[in-house]
């Protein structure tokens, strides 16, 4: 596969906060690939840029230095509308749920619908309500946010975030508002469905009850990709 | 639990995924694109019903679920419309009652001396320019018409009131007035005249009195008259009530006034003949002491005194603007705290793609809604109140199309700019942030 049809192509990847003596470098140079379907986890300390990583990758940001690829588009240079077409083709799941406390399970998820054209609203729904199923919240499409768990509600998003066919999966710490249990269930949820689909997924976390789903870990630290000791794919039993 | 089936991916094809279902778009890289799967919707743009639609159902999703805020939102608008309707209800209705006498004098055309400012006030021009203006063929008759102020004693009370008169030669037919018609006759008896059914309740009860005892003696000035009907005009700014009698008895009750200083002259043309060339020629044969005016011409007149010359106009202006900058004020504090309260939401709805446009037409499609919202009560409140306040205060304030259009108008412009206002709070929802 060449490297054009990666889903995600990072090089030389620098970008700083700040102007003149405040600025303050959080990336430095980096390299990154992820294949088609794969799942990969960044780690590392608080401040080693992981999100910033991130955001720059979700078209969230715009790029300051290097080269990023992100299902085809490059960024660098990429205008505002370039960048917001572009985030329709990325799930994102944040460290909270954040999901419309005003709309219903069914509706934050027909959300990620609306954005592309040509679906009725009844078919928007009854997509909602398979994707619902699929995380196993068949039940729960009526419900408001706040009378669901917080594992359910990160059910949701999940469930919003893989909604819109997405090309990449970017979550930020999904499991840091939840207990190990429901935690643990949520990623391999993410897991699971977007091996269906063939979706890649690049993870941030810090936790390590989650490390194991990988195919590869990356660390960073200090704005650096740094070569871990699991960095090869984890295949325990 | 996890072990994999599948190589670890390595550079190079991966033959687990078919190149059709790859979720980003080859054709971007220069690849052929892989046939559209059956029944994958095209790209293509939404609609744009849906792309006003969605948004404004987005939008009213939002609203409906805070009852309060969309409770004391709603009345916020409410109270604005409310305001602007009766701001411009009692401008409209003081203008209307200014107006009132030289609106119910039915004419083809009025001659006024160019100083009269204010029919209450006016300078008198000869008499001799109504003959004058008999010069042009098309002119069929020409009335002078006498306006002074006399006090009328309260049949009921003996109570004396300053009274409007209104004489000129009533059967002559060239100047009408509401139910003057039936009453011509009656009132060719000397001392007679017709009683402004309309004028305020202090003169008395004079319609009971006229319909129990039917015609019946009045003192106004230093003279007994008597009331023989009743005509409507309604009560103005410079008279609470007004009544019309002919040129004779005029003179009987205002003896100090000379016949040859009239105050208006009343034209009446030849069935046929075009108002406005008459009205040229007219200027062009009258002295310069006269002005032509058609009737709508001369109630301008009176009005524009009334709003340049009197604060009056500002004054409701300056309501009417204050009720909408609240109004637009407490709108904008609604949606921008609905904004602030809800930054996270629509940053994560710019993550998820949806872009600032679209987010600018749900702010500005809630702010349209609470227009809609806040003025359909507002105008039934409207309604109600013109109805309560024009009885107490005998003021004609009454509903029309236009207002109804007019501040509808301004209601959804006051909302809108709240609407564009509370959007650059917007920017604060910045997704860069959620991570």
């Amino acid at each position: 596969m060449t490297e054009a049809a990666l889903p995600l192509v990072l090089r030389g990847v620098s970008y700083a906060f700040g102007e003149g003596e405040l600025r303050r470098p959080v990336l430095r140079a980096v390299d990154l690939e992820v294949r088609p379907g794969e799942i990969v986890l960044l780690t590392g300390p608080s401040g080693s840029g992981k999100t910033t990583l991130l955001t720059l990758i979700g078209a969230l940001r715009a790029m300051q230095e290097g080269s990023c690829r992100v299902l085809g588009q490059e960024l660098a240079g990429a205008s505002e509308a370039q960048r917001v077409q572009l985030r329709r083709r990325i799930g994102f799941i944040f460290q909270q749920h954040n999901l419309l406390g005003f709309l219903t399970a069914r509706q934050n998820v027909a959300m990620a619908l609306e954005l592309a054209p040509g679906r009725g609203e009844r078919e928007r729904l009854a997509e909602a309500g398979r994707m619902l199923a699929a995380v196993g919240l068949g039940d729960r499409g009526e419900s408001m946010p706040d009378q669901l768990s917080g594992g359910q509600r990160q059910r949701v998003a999940v469930a919003r975030a893989l909604a819109g066919r997405p090309g990449l999966i970017l979550a930020d710490e999904p499991t840091a508002a939840l207990d190990r249990q429901s935690g643990g269930e949520v990623v391999r949820l993410l897991r699971d469905l977007a091996r269906q689909r063939g979706v890649a997924i690049l993870l941030v976390t810090h936790d390590p009850r989650i490390l194991d789903l990988a195919d590869r870990i990356i660390a960073m630290e200090d704005g650096r990709v740094v070569p871990a000791p699991q960095a090869d794919p984890v295949r325990t039993g | 639990m996890n072990a994999l089936t599948r190589p670890a991916p390595a550079f190079g094809p991966a033959p687990d995924l078919e190149p059709a279902l790859l979720p980003w778009a080859p054709e971007r890289m220069g690849e052929a694109p892989p046939p559209a799967p059956a029944g994958a919707p095209a790209r293509r743009r939404f609609g744009p019903v849906e792309a006003l639609w969605l948004p404004l159902r987005l939008a009213w999703r939002q609203l409906r679920f805070e009852k309060a805020r969309l409770a004391s939102a709603i009345a916020g608008v409410m109270f604005a419309c409310v305001l602007v309707f009766m701001q411009l209800g009692f401008r409209a209705a003081l203008f209307e009652s200014a107006t009132a006498l030289l609106s119910a004098m039915r004419a083809d055309i009025f001659l006024m001396h160019p100083m009269t400012i204010v029919s209450f006030k006016p300078e008198p021009l000869p008499r001799l320019r109504a003959s004058q203006a008999l010069a042009l063929p098309e002119v069929a008759a020409a009335v002078p018409v006498y306006l002074t102020q006399a006090t009328w004693r309260n049949p009921a009370t003996g109570v004396r009131r300053a009274m409007q008169l209104v004489g000129f030669d009533t059967e002559a037919g060239v100047m009408d007035i509401p139910g003057l018609a039936p009453l011509t006759e009656a009132l060719k008896r000397p001392d007679t005249m017709a009683f402004d059914i309309r004028s305020r309740p202090e003169f008395g009860p004079v319609a009971r009195l006229l319909g129990e005892r039917g015609p019946f003696e009045v003192q106004l000035g230093h003279r007994m008259m008597e009331v023989v009907g009743l005509i409507e005009i309604g009560p103005s700014f410079g008279a609470d009530g007004n009544v019309v009698m002919s040129e004779l008895n005029f003179r009987r009750v205002v003896k100090e006034r000379l016949p040859s200083q009239v105050d208006l002259v009343a034209i009446k043309l030849h069935p046929g003949a075009d108002r406005d060339a008459a009205m040229a020629r007219l200027r062009a044969i009258l002295p310069p002491d006269v002005m032509v005016l058609s009737q709508p011409q001369l109630v301008q007149h009176e009005r524009s005194y009334w709003e340049t010359a009197t604060p009056i106009g500002f004054i409701f202006m300056f309501g009417s603007l204050m009720g909408l900058v609240v109004g637009m004020v407490i709108v904008y504090q609604i949606l921008f705290s609905d904004i602030a309260s809800h930054l996270r939401e629509y940053a994560t709805l710019k993550a998820m793609g949806y872009s600032n446009l679209y987010l600018g037409k749900v702010v500005l499609g809630a702010a349209l809604l609470l227009a809609v919202l806040g003025f359909v009560p507002g105008f039934a409140i409207s309604v109600l109140l013109y109805d309560v306040v024009g009885k107490g205060t005998f003021l004609p304030l009454g509903m029309d199309a236009a207002r109804g259009f007019g501040v509808f108008g301004m209601i959804f412009g006051m909302c809108g700019l709240a609407g564009l206002l509370a959007m650059r709070k917007l920017r604060d929802a910045n997704p860069a942030d959620m991570f």
